[in-house]
């Protein structure tokens, strides 16, 4: 058991179980794979022949990947106990500014992204400000800025879609209108040539992008440690000299700017902005990250988790559409599956359950013997 | 078997108690036997098996092995409802308080008693509580809300909660882990007065001293079993150290003799004078000076602004904290935590769970927090191998108990927990070492390792600074010992008698209650303070004064305008030598 830690000569020993134990939870929680392969093999075996063709596969992770994009920020803030429940409106926001720069601006796809990060930035630090100087609970803040957010969308926008395929004189889409479809039209793939002959389809080459770059983050870096050790116990992150206040507006910057990066993508996906894109996509993020492992508690949750927690949600969105589970009951199972993931991530509440239900009968006896 | 021999049947007989946790077996074949009037003093090392046996009491847990009788009956107790309903209350080490609620309300907390249509009788409520309060001669309002009543308050909040469900069975789980001695003193009455009425105490605790005044009589556990029952009265501090242990411990305070400090302070801090925001305690013109080598401890009752210096030199006040510091001479002014640890300053927060440890997580993750930057990669990613061996080799120089570097040190024992703060100060390679607390709450074999350590730091040339609410460790382990009184210096003391009054418990205690004489003179001025340290600064505490706005100024350039510093406290042989500030 234990045992007082030796100088460890025999490294060659140590290391192989270290660092598969180092490895593992990096990877997410077992239950989370064993979510997925169950609804994988659910959609194998109900629909399998469209379930397994690629161009399905890779539109239901386009379909998902903003919503994936916006997770990864979630989960940065929800590791340092925190909540962003703005994303979903500031998505919104972002893909109508996109929408509006190219289609009253004409701007070059180039332009439109960075700037689209920017403001969702700006809208990050908001949020951080509001819960670290102005003291506001980050539920309270984000769920104000989520109002917010929406309001100033559709203001902009009139409350009117925007569309973003402009055709030119010509009958045809304009360059930049070609360009920025690129970012979420399937068929239109980006790195062709250079990823082969098909390339890849944007959204998910940026989710998995964002993820690996997050995760390489939150596991390697020192910023990483610091977001880890303000959800932990923020007392003792700022005794350790961690700047704590920094810590939190960075990640609700963090968290804006992605959300400002998958603005431009569901425009793209959807050719036009709503001005209701991105309702309630703030509610599949946490899910995503909540099922991936990440507690709301802080201190808690990976990039993998909330990578593997983006692809139950996906594949399950897909696996009912093949089926035509009708959407209330796609809403349903997906609540249930929520409450089921989190459940099976605490084994010792299942144990505390098991003995309490034990320790019940066994009281009911003693009691019956007197 | 019972060393007071009684005739009665007693109040609580454990036979044969074990339990077993997934891969653990906690407790086994325990035996504990309580009389009415009896206080048994319940001793072991972290991870002995107490708190296992005492939550099996308590109800908390349910499933265990042996019989449980109370007063000759066998009962069975599942749950907290069934500890209750045998007359067995337990005071937890962490108070269980809802600091929001008032004091009545605490008390009766989900026994409220209520009217036929079902509100609370706020007023026959707030009446039985202060009849409670005044049984304990605890003078606080029933109104007022937990989180303004002091710790020791609250504690005795917690055993008038106890009385009120008519208790025949109190377990205290170190009732005292945050008391200063006088607290402790009332203490001891109350509970004095628990027994005179009947009233049988489980009394848990790491302080011998305390056990001895106040224990009729001792079990030892040690790794889940019974090893000793003893008549306190006839029983020796050694043998219950060789019961617990298992070893004779022949030195718990290793401190080698005071050695006149040769070097210039390494740390100097003149009037300083802080009033917490947070509403801490206040500190009014404090000196001080640590040498290289040198441990100085500072005494006091709770609530006298110990903590508060060293949070204050620590930069947890930022700016808010005036006065002068230099730091080897040079002039330093706390801004953050973060700016403290890089200037050389550690930190051992007086809370290890709530200040110092992410409990979540590991072992190497908290260790090497503070120190991350001497890991880090131009990228300012964290070089992992670098990072894994320098934190083993700390957990290896600490003998940290653990199973590996990746286990959480959340399930760690408090002691090798204290272990692991030590080595995350420690890592960041500090010159001036900040205790708060450092063996509170954690069994003897480590609080002896703790002492030797600090030992052999001050031997390699760390400054000590110590805070600590027992008496007898400071005197043991110090070198000098400043005493606090509502934020003023009121005393001073040295090891060596050649150089100063000499350390000891009396002297101590008077010079930390020398408050009497402050209460009596108006709030307004420190007048009533035997000794007014320090020039100028410390004596208006509220209006900012010149020195203060100096103080507020980052510059390290401006270090001159402390030539003040040449008053140099009374009874302190060494002069300050100021060098040339750099850059």
């Amino acid at each position: 058991m234990t045992s007082v830690l030796k100088a460890a000569p025999d490294t060659s020993g140590a290391a192989a179980p270290g660092r598969l134990r180092r490895l593992l939870p990096l990877f997410g929680s077992l239950q989370s794979y064993i979510g997925l392969v169950l609804i994988f093999a659910v959609g194998v075996a109900t629909k399998g022949d469209i379930f397994l063709d690629q161009t399905n596969l890779t539109n239901a992770i386009g379909n998902f990947a903003s919503r994936g994009i916006l997770a990864v920020g979630v989960t940065l803030v929800i590791i340092t106990a925190g909540i962003d429940l703005s994303v979903g409106s500031l998505m919104g926001f972002a893909s109508m500014a996109a929408a509006m720069m190219l289609f009253h601006h004409d701007m070059p796809v180039w332009q439109i992204v960075p700037l689209c990060m920017l403001i969702g930035a700006a809208f990050g630090v908001v949020n951080g400000v509001g819960t670290t100087w102005l003291r506001i609970q980050s539920f309270v803040m984000t769920l104000a800025m989520l109002s917010i957010a929406r309001g100033l969308d559709r203001q902009l926008s009139d409350n009117a879609s925007v569309g973003t395929t402009v055709a030119g004189s010509d009958g045809k889409l304009t360059p930049n209108s070609e360009a920025f479809q690129s970012l979420g039209t399937p068929g239109h793939n980006v790195l062709v040539g250079i990823l082969g002959p098909d390339g890849i389809y944007f959204p998910v080459l940026a989710f998995f992008v964002v993820c690996v770059v997050f995760h390489l983050v939150l596991s390697r870096s020192r910023f990483g440690r610091h977001i880890y050790a303000v959800g932990g116990n923020p007392t003792a992150a700022r005794l350790s000299g961690i700047n704590v206040t920094f810590v939190v507006i960075a990640v609700f910057t963090l968290s804006g700017m992605l959300a400002g990066f998958a603005g431009p993508i569901d425009a793209a996906y959807s050719a036009s902005a709503d001005p209701m894109a991105g309702n309630g996509y703030e509610l599949d993020a946490i899910a995503a990250a909540v099922i991936g492992g990440a507690s709301l508690a802080g201190g808690k949750g990976t990039i993998a988790g909330t990578f593997v927690g983006s692809l139950i949600l996906t594949l399950l969105d897909n696996v009912l559409g093949l089926n035509a589970v009708s959407d209330n009951w796609q809403l349903v199972i997906k609540g249930s599956i929520v409450v089921f993931a989190v459940v099976l991530q605490r084994p010792d509440l299942l144990g505390g359950l098991r003995r309490r239900l034990t320790h019940r009968t066994r009281t009911d006896r003693s009691t019956e013997e007197k | 078997m019972t060393t007071v021999g009684r005739v009665s049947p007693p109040l609580l007989a454990m036979r044969g108690i074990g339990k077993s946790f997934p891969g653990v077996r906690a407790l086994n074949g325990v035996d504990l036997t309580v009389h009415a009037g009896e206080v048994v003093a319940l001793l072991g090392e972290n991870g002995a098996g107490k708190s296992t046996l005492m939550n099996i009491l308590a109800g908390v847990h349910g499933d265990y092995e042996g019989t449980i009788e109370c007063q000759g009956e066998p009962v069975a107790i599942h749950s907290p409802r069934d500890a209750a309903r045998h007359g067995i209350a337990m005071i937890h080490q962490e108070l269980n308080l809802v600091p929001e609620l008032s004091v009545a309300e605490n008390v009766f907390l989900g026994r409220e008693p209520t009217t036929a249509r079902g509100t609370v009788r706020r007023k026959e409520m707030e009446a039985r509580t202060a009849e409670l309060l005044a049984g304990l001669g605890l003078d606080v309002p029933p109104r007022r809300a937990v989180k303004h009543c002091r710790i020791a308050e609250q504690q005795l909040i917690e055993v008038a909660k106890a009385l009120s469900l008519d208790v025949r069975l109190l377990v205290m789980d170190e009732p005292t882990s945050a008391l200063a001695d006088a607290e402790v003193r009332r203490l001891h009455a109350v509970i004095r007065g628990l027994t005179a009425r009947g009233v049988g105490i489980v009394y848990i605790s790491h302080r011998l001293e305390e056990l001895e005044e106040i224990a009729d009589s001792v079990t030892v556990l040690r790794d889940g079993t019974c090893t000793g029952r003893r008549a306190m009265a006839r029983t020796s501090r050694a043998e219950l150290v060789r019961l617990m242990v298992g070893r004779p411990l022949d030195e718990l305070y290793p401190r080698r003799p005071e050695q006149a400090p040769s070097t210039p302070p390494r740390l100097t801090v003149r009037g300083l004078t802080v009033t917490p925001p947070d509403g801490s305690p206040a500190v009014h013109g404090v000196d001080l000076t640590v040498a290289p080598g040198e441990i100085v401890g500072i005494a006091g009752l709770m609530g006298a602004g110990r903590s508060e210096v060293l949070q204050a030199v620590f930069g947890q006040y930022g700016t808010a904290a005036r006065g002068e510091f230099t730091l080897d001479g040079r002039r330093y002014v706390p801004r953050s935590p973060g700016h403290a640890i890089r200037s050389g300053l550690a930190l051992v927060a007086e809370d290890r769970k709530a200040q110092s440890l992410v409990l979540g997580n590991t072992v190497r993750f908290n260790s090497s927090l503070a120190a991350l930057r001497r890991f880090a990669t131009p990228w300012r990613t964290v070089r992992r191998r670098r990072e894994t061996t320098a934190v083993r080799e700390q957990m290896t120089a600490l003998a940290v108990r653990t199973p590996g570097l990746e286990n959480s040190v959340g399930l760690l024992s408090g002691g090798n927990q204290q272990k692991v703060v030590l080595a995350k100060c420690l890592l960041t390679r500090p010159g001036v070492l900040l205790v708060d607390e450092p063996t509170r709450g954690i069994d003897i074999g480590a609080k002896a390792q703790i002492h030797a350590l600090m030992d052999r730091l001050a031997a390699q040339g760390t400054a000590i600074l110590a805070v600590s609410s027992e008496l007898p460790e400071l005197i043991g382990m110090c070198d000098r010992i400043l005493v606090l009184c509502e934020g003023r210096l009121t005393g001073e003391f040295h090891r060596d008698p050649a150089r100063g009054p000499v350390a000891d418990q009396e002297a101590i205690l008077t010079a930390a209650m020398a408050r009497h004489a402050v209460a009596a003179a108006p709030a307004a001025g420190p007048a009533g303070a035997p000794r007014a340290h320090g020039a100028g600064t410390g004596a208006a505490p509220r209006p900012p004064s010149g020195t203060a706005s100096d103080a507020a100024s980052d510059t390290a350039s401006d270090a001159t305008s402390g030539t003040a510093s040449d008053a140099a406290p009374d009874t302190d042989s060494h002069e300050l030598h100021p060098k040339e500030p750099r850059s």
